[in-house]
């Protein structure tokens, strides 16, 4: 092993300062530790070693050698390896270090590798632990975030058609991931469930486009499942005691409640699609009556006698 | 014959040393050791591969020069090495993810806050913020996990979701957890005498009773997961359309998925529970098999509609 990390510290060293893209046979020349006499030994060799560069994350790039693109090298330039420093403080990050331990994706931590890219820790551990998790997809959420990041086309594939957007946002709610962003053509502003996209793949070129000015995208995420639609009606639901404490956090701000002197309460929601508002009225089982409007109030009964 | 992890693990730790020995001159071992998570012969064998790596020529001014001088580390000729390595996507999205959960969970504080600004900044486009996690804690969250912490006994009055039953409990908390939107404290039931999980934001009181018990040092599995009992109730459904949603959301055995309909199999601890299912359902699911279902659905649906007569 001592070797071999000798032989990479040397190509990473020479790649960072030859300025130029160099063939893998200048490599096989001039950098120390590879086998100058065997020919598939010193490819096999030089495959995993820049395999191994690149999952650490270093930009190695394959380019043409001079502007009559016959022969091909490789490069690292210099501001696609190196991080801006952020300049953290070593209080900032402990703090950071806190955040890793106790947010878990699939219940394991990411990000312990930043952190030491961005100056390790110090410090004690001793707070109070979170276990926080956000899902099982983080190579899914991870490229879209790259996108979002370097501001790349995003293509992938979403109920069963292929989506090209431009990304902008990425937000976590109710247990899922939310991709914010609008179509290549269209400047209306879409959400996508990333759990339900797959074969995601990022554009060439960065820099792309430019994300509209002032949009959150945590405005763009439903708070509730019957939040998206066209409908505009008022639900007027009457919740028993016993779940009216239930119906109440569930909704939160954006129900108007009433009290009433028995314990339960009374409820006038913004339904914008009823299906889906319906289905979560049947979770509340007999204790939840639906008074108004009538239409829905029938739409609901229909619903329930179906069988 | 391939790099093991263990070789890209040393190298990614060196280009993570690197940068801050050469930003940081004079930075003492135990310093590095504790920053990096070296122990000091490591650290001393890392150095040295230092100080025979460097430019091609590979002589005298050519390579790298590494020494521990009085206990402090100065590393030169290494201008290549001095900025440090950005990160990768998932490193990227790792690190500002969990940061900003705690924060949206209410459990950071100032320095945090300061750092997910830095982090933004070199991160992320201008102008938009671009992450956002929303995990909002319930009531009683804080109670809860302060009462881990401290070995207090708990007393709760905690509606089951499967039975819509309410119950008063008194609970040893064990660890306070969020997964898939929402949040969970796992601990042991003195009314039940065994392990239970219970859903936060369906405890309607929690209060001290004033007992203690002894925490346990080892740290608990903070997850959610059916465990089968021997009273379970199984249940087949024919999904049709949209309805093969089920099959993501629920622990379910797929038994037939043709292009017209998927065939599921699932097992609930309570008949409640594939009941309300059922029925949100609508025609979009058929019972296969399933008889303590198939009652519970019918049950079910006449209780409601009673509401409505």
């Amino acid at each position: 092993m001592q070797r071999v990390i000798e032989r990479i510290l040397n190509l990473l060293a020479y790649l960072l300062t030859v300025e130029h893209p160099v063939t893998a046979d200048e490599i096989r020349n001039t950098v120390a530790g590879y086998d100058r006499d065997n020919d598939s030994a010193f490819h096999r060799t030089f495959e995993r070693d820049k395999d191994l560069l690149r999952r650490l994350g270093i930009p190695i790039e394959r380019e043409a050698t001079d502007v009559f693109e016959v022969e091909f090298g490789y490069v690292v330039h210099d501001d696609r390896y190196a991080l801006e420093d952020p300049d953290l403080t070593d209080e900032e990050r402990t703090a950071l270090s806190l955040a890793v331990q106790a947010v878990g994706f699939g219940g394991r931590p990411l990000g312990q590798d930043a952190l030491m890219k961005l100056g390790g820790v110090v410090g004690s551990f001793d707070g109070t632990q979170l276990g926080a998790d956000l899902g099982e997809r983080a190579d899914t959420v991870a490229v879209a975030f790259a996108a979002i990041s370097e501001r790349r086309m995003l293509t992938f594939e979403y109920r069963g058609r292929t989506r090209r957007i431009r990304p902008y946002g990425l937000v976590h709610r109710r247990g899922h991931w939310y991709l914010v962003g609008s179509g290549s053509s269209s400047d209306e502003v879409r959400v996508y469930r990333l759990d339900r996209a797959s074969a995601l793949e990022s554009g060439d070129r960065a820099g792309a486009f430019s994300p509209p000015v002032g949009l959150n995208p945590t405005d763009e995420v439903l708070h509730h499942p019957w939040d998206a639609g066209d409908g505009t009606e008022i639900a007027m639901v009457v919740f028993d005691e016993e779940v009216a404490w239930i119906a109440e956090r569930e909704l939160g701000p954006r129900a108007t409640i009433t009290h009433r002197r028995d314990g339960s309460i009374e409820a006038a929601i913004d339904v914008a699609a009823p299906a889906a508002f319906l289905g979560w009225l049947v979770g509340f089982e007999e204790r939840a009556q639906l008074t108004a409007p009538p239409e829905l109030r029938r739409r609901f009964i229909s619903y329930v006698e179906v069988g | 014959m391939t790099n093991s992890p263990k070789t890209a693990g040393r190298i990614n730790r060196l280009l993570a040393m690197l940068p801050w020995v050469i930003g940081n001159p004079f930075s003492s071992v135990d310093d590095v050791c504790t920053r990096f998570g070296y122990t000091r012969v490591e650290l001393i064998r890392d150095l040295n591969t230092v100080f025979v790596c460097g430019l091609p020529g590979y002589g005298p001014g050519d390579l790298m020069d590494a020494t521990i001088d009085d206990d402090e580390i100065v590393v030169e000729m290494a201008e290549y090495f001095s900025r440090p390595l950005r990160l990768t996507a998932p490193e990227a999205l790792g690190i500002l993810a969990s940061g900003k959960a705690v924060q949206s969970a209410g459990s950071g504080g100032d320095a945090l806050d300061r750092a997910i600004v830095k982090l933004e900044r070199v991160l992320l486009p201008e102008g938009t913020e671009a992450v956002v996690i929303d995990i909002p804690e319930p009531r009683f969250v804080d109670a809860l996990r302060t009462a881990a912490i401290e070995g207090r006994v708990m007393q709760i009055d905690h509606t089951s979701i499967a039975t819509g039953e309410g119950k008063v409990r008194d609970i040893e908390p064990w660890a306070v957890f969020t997964t898939l939107g929402n949040w969970y404290v796992s601990a042991f039931c003195r009314s039940a005498a065994a392990e239970r999980v219970f859903r936060i934001d369906r405890i309607r009181t929690a209060k001290r009773t004033g007992s203690r018990f002894t925490p346990d040092p080892a740290p608990h599995e903070a997850a959610v997961r059916y465990t089968p009992a021997d009273d379970d109730v199984h249940v087949t459904i024919r999904l049709i359309g949209e309805a093969r949603w089920v099959a993501e959301y629920y622990p379910v055995d797929v038994i037939d998925d043709g292009p017209e309909a998927m065939t599921i199999r699932m097992s609930v601890g309570d008949a409640a529970v594939a009941a309300r299912l059922l029925i949100r359902l609508g025609r979009n699911a058929e019972i296969v098999d399933g008889p303590e279902a198939a009652v519970a659905t019918a049950d079910l649906r006449s209780r409601i509609l009673e509401r409505y007569s």
